[in-house]
């Protein structure tokens, strides 16, 4: 009984370690570049970063509209996505066994039908207009990166956990709540960050599918015209959306998994 | 006394606590777990089921403890069913493995019953912390489970299962993955609380002394099929200490118990 004991220690400040270890990436990643794309000189294959900024500069509004209606679709298509996702596998959870078999059968056709068709009907269901395509194309893709860990995480739990549980004769809802929910989280953290990539990559698949508007929108229209600076600008922006939902998914993931950051760390 | 005639398992007043009339259990691959068991507890006794592997020990716990159904026969505690037991939050399970939630800490380990059971929120922190204090780990309820020791992970599942102040403890081989040192640390405690508490505890184990240690009877369990052999009282003064374990009875009554699992070829039992 005599094993040294950890006083409980509280997690870094975020800053500390991944903010300031992005910034310094960044950095490193930006003058890196800006010397590749300078000895390589040539500007329509690979535009240096201060050939980006000068088109930023040229139309600095237009592009934060693209971005921000851009924005709306990942964020609105992960947080419906996420939602479904979560709904999806407690049904599986409490469907009988049959329906629960037939059920995980129909998402996995649905997940091997290549997402480029789905989206194309997607397109054709819900309108060119308006974000509503490109939210469900967002929400389809961060579903499909979640559904399977989610059900997953819920499944696995021990044996001897669920029966301490059943001797407090705990309902389903409790289960889930002390138990099923807060064991498969570490899981779920990690399947949310895929989840928000996949949302990035619905988005901009769903405009370039059919939109007026939004990054993949800049994207299609800037390679068309030859302007290859803007097409990486538009993927910039894409890059910094994905960059801000990992940072607030970590940050979540600090405040609700601590404890799993912890003890992992520890072994 | 030869294999033929009946178990004398003793009987304690009309009033059991724990009522067991001849209960079977047959696991769907036909392995006959429990067979024909019969057993009476009165409130405030701590009863050991001893035995080797596959003797049923743990199978006639889960049936009490209403995890398993049984085949046939009744049980009654409290005269209650076991379902109705277990609904009325008439028992609290220790089990083997300490089976703490990880993401939570101890006091919030503890608080789990509480909140599962709908105990006025209000309660949960003094009950769970006067638990902590009760199995000495009050200095401990900041901490997470995996940041302890085996043998204090497993005080804390002990505090658990208090602190909704069940009439009953069943406790599956609590110390069994535990150096002899710590067991017999925490056989001492375990007897503390049984009398500061007054409940009635039902415990397996496979260890002889703990048996002899622990109990005010013991109940002999032998394979293939799992059955009771035999209901031995022991009769060791309380308070129990460390001295008690050097005593001529304390050899007695180990022997006794040695040999009941003999005669019933049950001796693979490690001590």
């Amino acid at each position: 009984m005599a094993r040294a004991v950890h006083p409980p220690r509280k997690a870094p400040p975020l800053w500390k370690n991944e903010g300031v270890r992005w910034l310094v990436f960044a950095v490193v990643a930006l003058v890196l570049w800006e010397l590749g794309a300078r000895l390589y000189n040539s500007p329509f294959l690979l535009p240096a970063p201060s050939r980006i900024l000068e088109e930023f500069l040229k139309t600095p509004a237009l592009v934060l509209t693209h971005a921000w209606i851009t924005t709306q679709e990942i964020v609105l298509g992960f947080l419906l996505g996420a939602l479904v996702a979560h709904l999806a596998a407690l049904l599986l959870i409490v469907l009988p066994e049959w329906l629960e078999d037939f059920t995980f059968r129909a998402v996995s056709t649905l997940n091997s039908i290549p997402f480029v068709a789905l989206a194309s009907l997607v397109v054709v269901w819900l309108g060119v207009n308006g974000i509503g395509s490109k939210v469900a194309i967002a929400a389809l893709y961060a579903f499909f990166a979640l559904v399977y860990f989610v059900h997953k995480g819920m499944v696995s739990t021990d044996a001897t956990k669920e029966e301490l549980l059943t001797s407090y004769s705990a309902s389903f809802v409790q289960r889930v709540r002390y138990l099923k929910l807060p064991f498969a989280l570490p899981i779920i953290f990690t399947s949310l960050k895929g989840a928000a990539m996949a949302a990035v990559n619905g988005a901009i698949v769903g405009e370039l599918f059919g939109a007026f508007q939004g990054l993949g929108f800049m994207i299609l229209d800037s390679r068309y015209v030859g302007n290859t600076a803007r097409v990486f600008l538009a993927a910039v922006f894409c890059t910094l959306v994905g960059w801000i939902l990992l940072g607030v998914l970590t940050a979540l993931e600090r405040r609700f998994v601590g404890w799993h950051l912890e003890m992992t760390r520890r072994g | 006394m030869t294999q033929s005639q009946p178990n004398p398992h003793p009987t304690p007043s009309a009033a059991s606590l724990v009522s067991v009339k001849d209960v079977s259990m047959v696991f769907p691959t036909g392995t006959v777990a429990l067979q024909n068991a019969s057993l009476e507890v009165a409130a405030g006794e701590f009863i050991s089921l001893i035995g080797p592997s596959g003797c049923g020990k743990t199978t006639l716990l889960r049936l009490l403890a209403d995890l398993i159904r049984p085949t046939s026969g009744s049980i009654r505690i409290g005269g209650k069913t076991p379902e109705e037991a277990r609904k009325s939050r008439a028992y609290g399970y220790v089990f083997q493995a300490p089976t703490l939630m990880e993401w939570r800490t101890v006091l919030q380990n503890v608080m789990l019953p509480l909140e599962v059971m709908g105990v006025p929120k209000a309660e949960h922190k003094p009950r769970a912390e006067r638990m902590l204090a009760l199995v000495g780990l009050e200095k401990f309820a900041r901490h997470y489970p995996w940041q302890l020791s085996g043998g204090m992970q497993q005080r804390v599942s002990i505090a658990r299962a208090l602190a909704f102040d069940p009439q009953l403890l069943f406790m599956d081989e609590p110390f069994g993955a535990l150096d002899e040192i710590t067991r017999e640390n925490l056989n001492l405690e375990l007897l503390r609380l049984w009398r500061e508490t007054g409940k009635t505890v039902i415990f397996v184990t496979h260890s002889i002394p703990e048996a002899v240690f622990l109990s005010t009877r013991i109940v002999v369990m032998t394979p293939r099929p799992g059955k009771i052999e035999t209901v031995i009282p022991v009769d060791l003064p309380q308070p129990r200490s460390f001295e008690t374990r050097e005593t001529t009875r304390f050899f007695e009554i180990a022997t006794q118990v040695r040999e009941a699992l003999r005669k019933g070829h049950g001796f693979e039992v490690q001590e």
